[in-house]
C-alpha cells in the first residue's frame, strides 16, 4: 500500500514513543533559544505598545505610497500612514529618538509637503491592556487547568499546559530571534496559537482516554503502546485539521503578502502558520509524552509493564497493536466507564473472531 | 431516522434562513474597525499643563467612555499636550464628539421631587425661566424646567445652575434636580465594597472648601429637609442625586448632617453590577485634566486599502483551497461539512452585523483573525465525526450502525474541546480591555455556533444520509471504507 493510501485508509503504523525523545529534544532547544533570544535581544514592539512620533504633513497631490518612500529611507518604511481629509497625512513611526525624528520631519517637509504637527505620541495599547490581559491569562490557565482535570485527568491538564507554554514561548521566541515587529494583531494571533493548541490537545487525549479506558482494561498492553495506538488513530484528524486551518493562513501569506504586497496581513500570518503547525506537533509530540512519563509510574501500569516484560515485550520498537484487538468492544462493567482507574474487576470478555466470518454485531448503545 | 433529528434539522436551516433575511431587511453591516475602514479622530489638548500621569489616566477613562461595551476598539492615546481619540466608523464628526464627550461633568444635584417616565414621547413643555431659588418655589409656580423628548431637559439647557429634569438609570424614574452644590473635581475616589453583606459605594471626597466642606452644607440641608432639599413622602431624609452626563447615577438619602471625607458610603438595593457601574461613573465621571476638543478629522484605514483588497481575495481563495480538499478527502460527507460551515458562517454574520450596528461591535484585523482560525475549528468538527465514523466502520461495523454510535462519541470529544476555548474566551471577555476583548468575543460566537451547527445540522443531516440505501451501497461516494473491511486489511 502506499504511504498515502495507507494513510488515507488510518492504517498508519508510526511508532511514535520512537520519535519522542527526538521531538522533546528538539523542543527543549527551541524554547532555550527563544528564551535567551527574548532576554537578550527583546521583542521588536511596534508603535502601539511603545509609542513613538507622529507627523502631519499637509502635501496635496501626493499618495500613501510617496510618504512611505520617505519613511523607507529612514529604515521606517513600516510607519503607519493615514490620510486625513483631502490632503493631509498622519505619519506615525515608533521612532523615539528626537535627533531622528527630527531628522525625519526636516525629510518630510523637503520631499513631502508642509509638517502641520510634530510631537511624541504615547501607546495606544496602554500598559493597563496588558496588566489586564497578562492577569487574565494567569487566571485562564488555571481554570483551564482544574477543567482539564475534571474531565480528563490531571496528569493530562499538566501535560496540556506544558504543551501551550512551549507553543507560546516558541512563537514569542520566532518573533524575538527574527524580531519581527509586534503588532496587536501579532499578540491576538499568540492568543489565537494559545487557543487552538489546547484544543488540538484535548482532542488527542480524549481518543487516548478512549483507547487506554477500553483496551487497557484488556491489562494486555503498556500505557505507552496504547498510547501510540490512539496516536495513530488521530494521525489522520490532525493532519487533515491543519490543512484545513492553515489553507487559509497559506493563502493570506502567498496571495496577500507575496503577491498583492499587503505587508499587515504579514505580520499575523506568520504567527498563525507557526502555530498551527507547532499546535499540532506539541499535541503529537509532547503532550502525548509527558503524559505517557507519568502515567507508566503508577501502579496499575507499571504492574502490567511488569507482566509485559516477564513475556518477553522488551526494548525495541514499540509493540503495535493490530486492527483486530483494536477492535474489541468494550468489556468492562457499565459503572467503569467514566472513571478508570484501578484492576478491572470483571476480567474482560473473549470475543472470539471466527476467521473470515462476520464480526460480531456491536452492542448497541441504549438511551 | 427520529422525527427529533428531522426537526432540529428543518429548525436550524430555516434559522440560518432567517438570520440571513433579517440581515438584509434591517441593511445591517459588520462595522468595520479602524484598521480596517478608518473613522473620525478627535484631538484633545488639556487647558492647563498636565503630567503624563494625568494624561494616562484620562486616555484610561476615555476609553471607558467611548467604549462602555468593550468591543468598539477605539484608538486613544496620549499626545505631548492632550489626548488623541479615533474612532472606527463613525462618520458624523459631531457625533465623534459626543461619544468622547469631553464636557462630561460630575454634578451633585439635590433632588426636589420625581415623576414616573413618561411613555410617549410627549412635545417639550416647560420655559427656561430665570433661575427660581429653591424647590418648593419651582413646584409651587409650576415653573417647570424645560424638557424635550420623554419629558427630560435637553443637554443644550442641562447647565449647573438651573433646575433640570433628568432621567435614573434603568429609566424608571425622572429627577427633578435643583442647582448643582458640587462637581466631580470634589470627588478623590470611589469604590464598590461588600459591607454587612450588602454592595455599597463608598465615596472618598477632597478637603477644603471645594470638597468635604461644600459636601457638608448641602448634607446638613438635605438632612433636616428645607426649601433646596425638601424631603419626599416616604422618605425620612432628602436626596442628593450623582448625574453624569445627564443621567443620575444614584439618589441617596442623606443619613446625616456631617461627614467624614473618607466615610461616605452609599448603600441602597445595589447589586454587584450597579455597586460597579455607580463606582466607575463617579471616578470615570470625573477627567483629572480638563480637556478641549481642537480639531476633529476623518481619518483613513491603518492598514490601507490595499492591504484589505489582497485579504479579502486571500480569504475567498482560502475558503475555496479548504472546500476543495474537504470535498476531495470525505466526497459527499465533505459537501455535509461544507453545508455545515456556510449555516454556522451565516449565524455568525447576522450576529456580527447586528451588534456592529446595534452595540458598536467593531471587526477589526484581530476579529478576523479569530474568524480564519474558527473556519478550522468547525472544519475540524466535522473531521472528527467523519474519522470516528471510518474508524468504526474499519473496526467492522456497518456504516450505518457506525452513523448512530460515532455521533455521540464525537461530539462528546468536541464539546470537551470547545469548552477549553469557551473558558478562554469567557476569561478574557471578563479580565480583559481593548483588542483582546473583541478577539474573545468572536472566538467565543464562533465556538457556540460551531456546536450548535455541528449538534443541529452535521449529527441529523449524515444520520439522514445514512437512511438511504445509496449510502451503504457506496460508501465511497461519501469518503467511506466497504463495510467490514477488516477482514481485508488483516489477512
Amino acid at each position: 500500500m502506499s504511504a498515502f493510501r495507507r494513510l488515507y485508509n488510518g492504517e498508519t503504523t508510526l511508532d511514535y514513543p520512537r520519535w519522542w525523545r527526538r521531538a522533546v529534544t528538539i523542543s527543549l532547544v527551541a524554547m532555550l533559544v527563544s528564551v535567551a533570544s527574548f532576554g537578550v535581544r527583546g521583542l521588536n514592539l511596534g508603535i502601539d505598545f511603545e509609542g513613538g512620533t507622529s507627523y502631519e504633513v499637509r502635501a496635496p497631490g501626493a499618495s500613501v505610497a510617496d510618504a512611505r518612500a520617505v519613511m523607507a529611507a529612514f529604515d521606517a518604511a513600516d510607519a503607519r500612514i493615514q490620510t486625513l481629509g483631502d490632503d493631509l497625512f498622519r505619519i506615525r513611526s515608533e521612532v523615539a529618538d528626537p535627533a531622528r525624528a527630527g531628522e525625519i520631519r526636516d525629510a518630510l517637509a523637503a520631499d513631502l509637503g508642509t509638517v502641520e504637527t510634530f510631537e511624541q505620541v504615547g501607546p495606544t495599547w496602554g500598559s493597563e491592556v496588558t496588566d489586564k490581559a497578562a492577569r487574565a491569562l494567569l487566571v485562564f490557565f488555571v481554570v483551564v487547568a482544574l477543567y482539564i482535570t475534571v474531565r480528563l485527568e490531571w496528569k493530562m491538564a499538566v501535560g496540556a499546559l506544558a504543551a501551550v507554554a512551549h507553543d507560546i514561548v516558541v512563537s514569542v521566541g520566532f518573533y524575538s530571534v527574527l524580531q519581527l515587529e509586534i503588532t496587536p494583531a501579532t499578540v491576538i494571533a499568540f492568543l489565537t496559537i494559545m487557543g487552538y493548541s489546547l484544543y488540538d490537545t484535548i482532542v488527542v487525549y480524549d481518543k487516548v482516554r478512549d483507547v487506554t479506558g477500553r483496551l487497557g482494561a484488556t491489562e494486555r498492553y503498556s500505557y505507552t503502546e496504547l498510547m501510540n495506538l490512539a496516536l495513530n488513530r488521530v494521525t489522520m484528524r490532525s493532519i487533515n485539521t491543519s490543512i484545513t486551518s492553515a489553507l487559509p493562513v497559506v493563502s493570506l501569506l502567498l496571495i496577500g503578502s507575496v503577491i498583492m504586497g499587503a505587508g499587515a496581513l504579514q505580520e499575523f500570518g506568520v504567527a498563525l502558520l507557526l502555530g498551527i503547525v507547532v499546535g499540532s506537533y506539541s499535541s503529537l509530540f509532547l503532550a502525548s509524552s509527558l503524559v505517557t512519563l507519568l502515567k507508566e509510574r503508577e501502579e496499575r501500569w507499571q504492574a502490567i509493564a511488569g507482566k509485559l516484560r516477564t513475556r518477553g515485550h522488551t526494548e525495541g520498537p514499540t509493540r503495535l497493536i493490530g486492527r483486530e484487538e483494536a477492535a474489541q468492544p468494550d468489556t468492562r462493567s457499565p459503572d467503569r466507564i467514566d472513571g478508570s482507574r484501578g484492576v478491572a474487576r470483571r476480567r474482560p470478555v473473549q470475543t472470539t473472531h471466527l476467521g473470515g466470518a462476520v464480526p460480531p454485531r456491536p452492542r448497541k448503545k441504549r438511551r | 431516522m427520529p422525527r427529533r433529528q428531522l426537526v432540529f434539522l428543518i429548525g436550524i436551516v430555516l434559522a440560518a434562513l432567517a438570520a440571513t433575511v433579517m440581515t438584509a431587511v434591517w441593511e445591517n453591516e459588520p462595522l468595520l474597525g479602524l484598521d480596517l475602514q478608518g473613522g473620525v479622530s478627535v484631538r484633545l489638548t488639556a487647558t492647563e499643563p498636565a503630567t503624563e500621569e494625568m494624561l494616562d489616566q484620562a486616555v484610561g477613562i476615555i476609553r471607558n467612555r467611548v467604549d462602555a461595551l468593550g468591543v468598539a476598539e477605539p484608538e486613544v492615546s496620549r499626545t505631548a499636550d492632550g489626548v488623541m481619540v479615533s474612532l472606527p466608523g463613525v462618520d458624523d464628526q459631531q457625533r465623534a464628539l459626543d461619544l468622547v464627550g469631553t464636557t462630561a461633568e460630575l454634578r451633585f444635584r439635590p433632588v426636589c421631587d420625581v415623576f414616573p417616565v413618561m411613555t410617549a414621547n410627549q412635545p417639550g413643555q416647560g420655559t427656561a425661566a430665570p433661575a427660581p431659588a429653591s424647590c418648593s418655589q419651582v413646584l409651587g409656580g409650576g415653573v417647570l424646567p424645560p424638557t424635550g423628548r420623554a419629558g427630560v431637559t435637553p443637554p443644550e439647557h442641562d447647565h449647573a445652575d438651573q433646575f433640570v429634569i433628568l432621567g435614573g438609570r434603568g429609566g424608571t424614574q425622572r429627577y427633578l434636580l435643583g442647582p448643582s452644590v458640587l462637581t466631580g473635581d470634589a470627588l478623590s475616589d470611589a469604590n464598590a465594597d461588600l459591607i454587612d453583606f450588602q454592595w455599597q459605594v463608598a465615596i472618598t471626597l477632597k478637603s477644603g472648601a471645594d470638597g468635604i466642606d461644600a459636601f457638608n452644607r448641602i448634607a446638613a440641608l438635605c438632612f433636616v429637609g428645607t426649601r433646596e432639599c425638601p424631603i419626599m413622602a416616604g422618605f425620612s431624609n432628602g436626596r442628593v442625586a450623582i448625574v453624569l452626563d445627564g443621567q443620575v447615577l444614584t439618589a441617596p438619602q442623606i443619613r446625616a448632617s456631617q461627614f467624614e471625607r473618607d466615610r461616605i458610603l452609599i448603600s441602597g438595593s445595589f447589586d454587584k453590577e450597579e455597586a460597579h457601574d455607580v463606582a466607575l461613573g463617579l471616578r470615570y465621571g470625573a477627567l483629572p485634566v480638563e480637556l478641549v476638543a481642537e480639531n476633529t478629522q476623518v481619518v483613513s484605514a491603518t492598514i490601507g486599502e490595499d492591504s484589505l483588497d489582497a485579504g479579502v481575495v486571500a480569504g475567498i481563495i482560502g475558503l475555496f483551497l479548504v472546500a476543495l480538499f474537504i470535498v476531495g478527502y470525505y466526497r459527499l460527507l465533505g459537501l455535509v461539512a461544507l453545508a455545515s460551515l456556510a449555516i454556522s458562517g451565516s449565524l455568525l454574520w447576522a450576529i456580527i452585523a447586528h451588534l456592529g450596528t446595534q452595540s458598536g461591535l467593531a471587526l477589526t484585523l484581530a476579529g478576523v483573525t479569530g474568524i480564519i482560525v474558527a473556519i478550522g475549528v468547525s472544519v475540524d468538527s466535522n473531521v472528527i465525526y467523519f474519522e470516528h465514523l471510518k474508524e468504526d466502520i474499519r473496526d467492522g461495523r456497518t456504516a450505518r450502525s457506525s452513523v448512530d454510535r460515532a455521533f455521540p462519541v464525537a461530539f462528546s470529544t468536541i464539546v470537551k474541546a470547545d469548552m477549553a476555548s469557551l473558558i478562554g474566551a469567557g476569561l478574557l471577555w471578563w479580565l480583559t480591555v481593548g483588542a483582546v476583548r473583541g478577539f474573545a468575543l468572536y472566538l467565543g460566537l464562533a465556538t457556540i455556533l460551531d456546536l450548535v451547527a455541528t449538534y443541529f445540522f452535521m449529527g441529523p443531516m449524515v444520520r439522514l444520509l445514512a437512511q438511504t440505501r445509496w449510502f451503504a451501497r457506496h460508501p465511497g461516494r461519501f469518503g467511506l471504507p466497504a463495510a467490514g473491511a477488516v477482514g481485508a486489511v488483516v489477512s
